[in-house]
């Protein structure tokens, strides 16, 4: 299962489309988090920075503090720019640049992290 | 001043999420047959090409915020990233590119970034402005210690009053160009903000026949040292 946290529904289902794979769509951090304690583990996570509530870098935090979900794969898409490399120990295993990204960079990361 | 180019970055800000949607959702549509997909494609560009004014817009506040470090940088390459990416337009529109490049120092002291926004919003100008199936050109050539970067179009002169503004050193703020219709002076405005910040000189030259709009940058020093 992938999870797209994305506060913008369209730019949420244009990421689910370029996966081709079954999804969860949360327009914000409060209802992903509460997904994950009610059991449900995602494979990979697709995380928009800029959200209403708390933001992308909030819900990462949450992530690593638990070991259960410290190793989910978290794939970050935003406008903003940064390099990933300085999150890797927060599950990050990619950043995607909203401006620039192609489905198939959508695609690359469903396939890798979250199955055929 | 500065709470009007915090209001310019609010705007683009909220500018920036519906044209990134516009864009994503252009992409994902399944196959198609050439001429939709020729149509998928000009979605994109124009897309593409707004978020890159929205994305200016922002570096200006940027700046402030010393954000862009200068650096030593190969004036051509940038050249031929920019060429590359407005090339499809020029076909597009049936108007020619002339390239010509005849400096002899290939680094400049500048921010690549900047500079490439530069030389993107210039040439876009000129491809505006040109008419359908004459050309806009691009030179690059050298004199005493700068790399000058040239983008002449074949459309209507410059006015007196901007060219004047120019001459005087930078833009103060977009301003409408009367004898170019359409233009609102935004790609002006973003150069000239970009070459003050990289203390590089802006200027234009007024044809008969035409404008020509130009970028003069310091050629690094420290490059030279292994010459």
């Amino acid at each position: 299962m992938i999870f797209i946290i994305d506060d913008n529904k369209i730019m949420a289902l244009c990421i689910e489309k370029a996966t081709g794979r079954p999804v969860k769509i949360f327009t914000n951090a409060i209802e992903a988090m509460d997904a994950i304690t009610a059991g449900t583990t995602p494979d990979l996570i697709f995380l928009d920075i800029l959200l209403d509530g708390p933001d992308g870098f909030t819900f990462l935090n949450e992530l690593v503090s638990y070991s259960d979900t410290a190793k989910i794969p978290i794939v970050i898409v935003s406008s903003l720019n940064f390099e990933g490399k300085y999150l890797t120990n927060y599950g990050v295993v990619g950043v995607l640049n909203k401006d620039t990204m192609l489905p198939k960079d959508i695609k690359r990361y469903a396939e890798e992290y979250a199955g055929h | 001043m500065e709470s009007e180019v915090d209001g310019i970055l609010v705007a683009a800000h909220e500018l920036k999420a519906p044209l990134t949607v516009l864009r994503q959702l252009a992409l994902s549509f399944d196959e198609m047959d050439s001429t939709n997909e020729r149509i998928r494609s000009e979605m994109v560009n124009v897309s593409d090409r707004a978020i890159k004014q929205v994305n200016d817009l922002i570096k200006i506040r940027r700046l402030e915020d010393g954000l862009f470090e200068m650096e030593p940088v190969a004036v051509r390459a940038v050249c031929d990233d920019v060429t590359r990416e407005l090339n499809h337009l020029f076909i597009f529109n049936k108007r020619d590119l002339f390239i010509k490049y005849s400096n002899r120092s290939k680094l400049v002291t500048a921010n690549k970034d900047l500079l490439h926004s530069i030389i993107y919003n210039f040439l876009l100008n000129a491809m505006h402005y040109s008419g359908e199936n004459t050309r806009a050109e691009l030179i690059v050539k050298e004199s005493n210690d700068k790399v000058r970067v040239v983008i002449r179009d074949y459309g209507p002169a410059l006015p007196m009053d901007v060219w004047r503004e120019i001459k005087r050193g930078w833009i103060n703020k977009p301003t409408s160009i009367a004898m170019r219709p359409g233009s609102s002076g935004l790609g002006l405005y973003i150069a000239s903000k970009f070459s003050r910040f990289m203390h590089a000189e802006v200027g234009a030259i007024r044809h008969r026949d035409g404008t020509s709009f130009f970028v003069n940058l310091p050629i690094s020093r420290q490059a030279s040292l292994f010459k």
